[in-house]
C-alpha cells in the first residue's frame, strides 16, 4: 500500500481535544515508545531531580513521573513502559494502553528510534488511533545521521499531522524544541491531533458499520472511548475491549465481519495488525533514504567477537570478574569510612546525648545496641550495593546485558530456562529483591515463577557479612576459597534445583525465546546516576525501615523479660533454645546460634548483629561477674559496634583476597575481634563451615518475601520457596558437618 | 524455501513463511500469547539477515538485531537471496 494515499486528509476528530480553558491548569502528557528507543533517557534529560518514581497501581511496572513548570505551563509528565504495539498481551501493553484510553492524556509524546523508523512507527500508527494529539520525537536523531540516513521530517509531519522533532537525548539536542511544541500544541491543540489514517476499504466500511449500529445501540460507549480505537479493537476482536463493552459478535457485528473474513481470513487481529505494519512500511518508505551501501557497523563487529561461539563464555566470565572486582575496590574506602563514622562518633554522639537529657540507661542502650548498631551494620554495605547497582546499569545500558543472555542461553537450557532468566540470576547477587522484581521482563509464566525460585540460591550481598565474619574466624588463611566454594554451592545447587523443578513442578519444553540485542551505546553519565539510583534504593528503604524495625525488636527480645540478667532467659533465647535441638546434628545446636538464625530470618545480614548481641555479651559477663545493666550495654555496645565495624571492613578486603591476593588483606582477615574470639570457642571449622552453608540456603529474607508475594500476586511461589529452601540447608548442612567429620575432619 | 535455522552466518533471505501455530508458540500458554516475533518484526514478506547461526540464533531485521531459539528459526521459512 502506498502511504502517500493511505493518509486521507480528513476533519480530524477533536472529541478529546482541549476544549478546557488554557490557563491554570496542568498539561499532562504521556511517554510512550518502543523498548530501547531511549525513551528513559529523554525523559532524564527533561526531568533529571523532578522525576517521580512509584508504581502503576495494582501491578510492579515501575511509573514514572515528573511535574514542572515550562514557559509558564505546568507540565505533568508520565512515563508509560516501553512496548512495541498496544495489544492487550503484556502487562506492560497493557499498562500503556489502560492509561491512555481511560485517562486520555491532554498530549501522547512518541518517542521514535530514527535508526529504526519502521518498527517505531506501527506503534506510532497505533497511537494515532486513540485521537489524542502526538508529538514526535525522532529520538537518536544523531546516530542516524550518521549512518548516512536522511530522514524527511517535513514530509513525516505532513503525511502524519503531528510536530516531529529530531532529538538527541543522550546528547541532549532538540529538547528545548520538542518542550515548545508541546506546550505550543497545548494553546491550539488541533495542530498536534494525528490524521486517521486509511486502512483500506474493507476495513473502513467494517468500522462504518459497527459504529452506525453503535450510534443508535449504544451511543455511550462512543463518547466513553476513543471511537476509532473503540472500532478497530471490536473489529479485531480484542478480548479486553469485548469484556469491557459487554458486545458480542453475535449481537452487534456479524454481517460486517463475516464479510471482512470472507476477504481476508479468519484472523482479524492478524489482518489489522498487517495493514498496520504496511502503513508503517509505506511511511518509512516515503521519508528514509539509506546510504546504499551500509558498511559494517560497529555493532555487528563487537557482537562478532562478544557472540563467539567459542570465545562468548570467557569474555562473559571475564566481564563479571572485572565487575565484582571493581565493584569492591571502589566501595572499600566508603565502607571503611562509613564504618568508622558508625563506630565513633555516631555512638558517642547518640550516647551524650541521651546522657544529657538523662535519659533511663535502657534506653541508651536500644540507641546504640539496636538502632546504631543493626542498622549501621547494614548502611556499611550501602556503597557496595550502589557500586554493583552502577555497574550492573552500565551493562545494562551499554547493550551488553542482553548479549549476557545470548551468550548463557544454551547454559540455562539445561535446567529448563532460556538465555532471559539469566539477568535476574546474575542480579540476585546484588540483592534478590530487585533480581525477583526482574524477573517481570520473561513473558511466559512458567519461567517468571522458576526463575524467582531459583534467585534466592544465588548469594546476596546480605549474606556476605556473615560469611566474612567465620572466614576471618576459621579459615583466616584461605578465606578466597571458602566464600568462592560458596558462591559455587549456590550456582550448582540452583542447577540441581533448577533441574528437579523442571521435571517436577514445571514438566513441558522451555519456551521458545525471542529477544532484541540493541545496538552497543556509551550511555550518559546522567541516566546511569538516575538508574543507579532507583536500583540502589531498595536497599536504602529496606535498612531504613525492615532492618531498623527488626533491630530495634530484637534487642527487645533480648533483654525481655524486663530485667532478664542472662540473655538465654529472654524471650529470643528461649525459642533459640526450643529450636536448637533440631539443629545440633548440624553441629551448631546452641541456643545462641539458633537465636541468631532466627533473627536473620527478616534479614540474614542480622544474623551478625545478633551474634555480636549474644556472644560478645556473654564474654563480658565472665569478666565482670555481675555487671550493672548499664556496665553491660556501655561495654557490650562499645565492643559490638567495633566488631560489626571491623567485621565489615574484611568484607571488601575479603574479596580482595579472592581476586587479587595482598598481605594487608590477609592480615586484616586473621585480625581478632571479640565475636571471632567468642566464636572460635563456641564452634569447630566444621561447624563453621555448616553454618554459613545453612545461611547461604535457608529461606529468602522477609524483604524477598514481600517482593515475591507483590510480583506474583500469590502466596503460592513464597511457601514453595520456603519450604524446599529450609529442606535443603538442613539437609546440605547436615551433608556438611556429618560427611565432614566421616571423613575425619574433626567434629 | 528453506528453514531460517539453516542459513549459514551471512546469508540473507525473504520471510515467506511462518509456521509457528499461535496455539503451540513460544511464549504462549494455551490461548493466551505473549509473542512479540511479529512486533519484532519478523514478518512474511521481511528480509532477514542471518548474524550468527548459533544457539541461539542472531538474526538481523531492518535495523534491529533479534536473537531467537533454534527450534522457531525452524519454523520460520525463507526464500534464499544468497549472500
Amino acid at each position: 500500500m502506498n502511504a502517500q494515499s493511505a493518509v486521507k486528509e480528513q476533519e480530524p476528530a477533536n472529541r478529546h481535544g482541549n476544549l478546557r480553558p488554557v490557563e491554570q491548569r496542568v498539561l499532562t502528557i504521556a511517554v510512550a515508545g518502543n523498548p530501547n528507543a531511549g525513551k528513559s533517557t529523554l525523559i532524564n534529560a527533561i526531568a533529571g531531580s523532578r522525576l517521580h518514581v512509584g508504581n502503576w497501581p495494582g501491578v510492579t511496572v515501575e511509573k514514572k513521573e515528573a511535574s514542572f513548570e515550562y514557559q509558564g505551563t505546568k507540565i505533568r509528565l508520565v512515563d508509560l513502559p516501553g512496548t512495541y504495539s498496544l495489544s492487550p498481551y503484556t502487562q506492560e501493553e497493557i499498562i500503556a494502553r489502560d492509561y491512555l484510553v481511560e485517562e486520555r492524556p491532554d498530549l501522547i509524546l512518541n518517542v521514535v528510534d530514527a535508526t529504526n523508523l519502521e518498527r517505531n512507527l506501527y506503534l506510532t500508527v497505533q497511537l494515532m488511533e486513540l485521537g489524542i494529539p502526538v508529538v514526535m520525537a525522532l529520538n537518536i536523531y544523531d546516530e542516524a545521521q550518521a549512518k548516512g540516513y536522511r530522514i524527511d521530517v517535513a514530509q513525516m509531519e505532513k503525511m502524519l499531522g503531528i510536530p516531529v522533532v529530531p532529538t538527541s537525548a543522550t546528547k541532549k539536542t532538540g529538547l528545548d524544541q520538542l518542550l515548545q511544541v508541546a506546550v505550543s500544541g497545548e494553546k491550539s491543540p488541533q495542530l498536534a491531533v494525528p490524521h486517521q489514517l486509511n486502512y483500506g476499504e474493507d476495513i473502513e466500511a467494517a468500522a462504518e458499520f459497527i459504529a452506525g449500529n453503535l450510534r443508535t445501540s449504544a451511543p455511550a460507549l462512543l463518547e466513553r472511548y476513543p471511537s476509532r480505537w473503540l472500532l478497530l479493537k471490536l473489529i479485531e476482536g480484542d478480548a479486553e475491549v469485548r469484556k469491557a463493552t459487554n458486545l458480542t459478535e453475535e449481537t452487534l457485528l456479524p454481517e460486517a465481519l463475516h464479510h471482512l473474513r470472507r476477504a481476508h481470513g479468519e484472523d482479524l487481529e492478524a489482518v489489522l495488525a498487517e495493514v498496520r505494519y504496511s502503513l508503517a512500511t509505506g511511511l518509512t518508505r516515503e521519508v528514509l533514504k539509506k546510504p546504499e551501501l551500509p558498511r559494517t557497523e560497529v555493532t555487528e563487529k563487537i557482537d562478532r567477537i562478544v557472540l563467539h561461539r567459542v570465545f562468548g563464555i570467557p569474555i562473559f566470565l571475564a566481564a563479571m570478574w572485572i565487575m565484582f572486582k571493581l565493584t569492591f575496590d571502589v566501595s572499600k574506602p566508603l565502607a571503611d569510612w562509613i564504618s568508622s563514622m558508625i563506630a565513633g562518633p555516631f555512638k558517642h554522639w547518640a550516647e551524650a546525648l541521651l546522657g544529657l537529657i538523662h535519659a533511663p540507661e535502657w534506653t541508651v542502650s536500644l540507641a546504640t545496641d539496636g538502632v546504631i548498631a543493626g542498622t549501621g551494620n547494614v548502611l556499611v554495605f550501602v556503597p557496595m550495593i550502589f557500586a554493583m547497582m552502577f555497574f550492573i546499569t552500565f551493562l545494562e545500558g551499554s547493550g551488553y546485558m542482553a548479549r549476557a543472555a545470548f551468550v548463557m542461553d544454551r547454559a540455562m537450557h539445561a535446567i529448563g530456562l532460556h538465555g532471559k532468566s539469566f539477568i535476574p540470576m546474575l542480579l540476585g547477587f546484588g540483592c534478590n529483591v530487585p533480581a525477583i522484581y526482574a524477573t517481570r521482563t520473561l513473558e511466559n509464566p512458567r519461567d517468571k515463577a522458576l526463575t524467582a525460585l531459583l534467585v534466592p540460591l544465588m548469594s546476596c550481598g546480605a549474606r556476605l557479612p556473615v560469611y566474612v565474619v567465620f572466614i576471618g574466624a576459621f579459615f583466616p588463611k584461605n578465606g578466597g576459597t571458602v566464600l568462592w566454594s560458596l558462591y559455587v554451592m549456590g550456582i550448582v545447587l540452583a542447577i540441581v534445583m533448577g533441574f528437579i523443578f523442571k521435571k517436577t513442578l514445571f514438566r513441558g519444553d522451555a519456551p521458545m525465546f525471542i529477544m532484541e540485542l540493541p545496538p552497543y551505546r556509551v550511555p550518559s553519565f546522567k541516566s546511569l546516576m538516575i538508574h543507579t539510583w532507583e536500583k540502589g534504593k531498595h536497599f536504602l528503604v529496606k535498612a531504613g525501615t525492615y532492618i531498623l524495625a527488626v533491630s530495634i525488636m530484637v534487642w527487645f527480645l533480648l533483654n525481655l523479660p524486663w530485667g532478664v540478667e542472662h540473655k538465654r532467659d529472654s524471650y529470643l533465647g528461649q525459642v533459640g533454645a526450643a529450636v536448637a535441638p533440631a539443629l545440633s546434628p548440624l553441629g551448631f545446636g546452641s541456643w545462641e546460634a539458633s537465636s541468631s538464625l532466627i533473627a536473620g530470618l527478616v534479614a540474614k545480614e542480622i544474623v551478625v548483629g545478633t551474634m555480636g548481641e549474644i556472644y560478645v555479651k556473654k564474654a563480658e559477663e565472665k569478666k565482670a561477674e555481675k555487671p550493672t545493666f548499664a556496665q553491660d550495654l556501655q561495654t557490650a555496645g562499645s565492643g559490638l559496634v567495633k566488631a560489626l565495624g571491623e567485621s565489615v571492613n574484611n568484607v571488601t578486603s575479603t574479596f580482595g583476597v579472592s581476586s587479587l591476593s595482598t598481605d594487608e588483606d590477609a592480615e586484616k582477615l586473621a585480625e581478632r575481634t571479640p565475636l571471632r574470639e567468642e566464636l572460635k570457642k563456641q564452634f569447630t571449622p566444621l561447624a563453621a563451615y555448616a553454618f554459613i552453608t545453612f545461611v547461604l540456603l535457608y529461606m529468602p529474607c522477609v524483604v524477598a518475601a514481600v517482593a515475591m508475594v507483590h510480583e506474583f500476586g500469590t502466596w503460592k511461589w513464597y511457601g514453595i520457596a520456603f519450604g524446599y529452601q529450609m529442606v535443603l540447608a538442613w539437609s546440605m548442612a547436615l551433608l556438611v558437618y556429618q560427611g565432614g567429620k566421616l571423613l575425619g575432619f574433626g567434629g | 524455501m528453506i528453514p531460517l535455522g539453516l542459513l549459514s552466518t551471512g546469508e540473507h533471505g525473504e520471510i515467506v513463511e511462518i509456521r509457528i501455530a499461535p496455539s503451540s508458540a513460544s511464549c504462549c500458554e494455551k490461548t493466551k500469547c505473549d509473542c512479540r516475533i511479529e512486533d519484532l518484526g519478523l514478518r512474511i514478506g521481511k528480509t532477514v539477515q542471518m548474524l550468527n547461526n548459533g544457539s541461539p540464533v542472531l538474526l538481523k531485521v531492518d535495523e534491529s538485531r533479534i536473537a531467537v531459539d533454534r527450534s522457531m528459526a525452524m519454523k520460520i521459512l525463507i526464500k534464499e537471496a544468497g549472500r
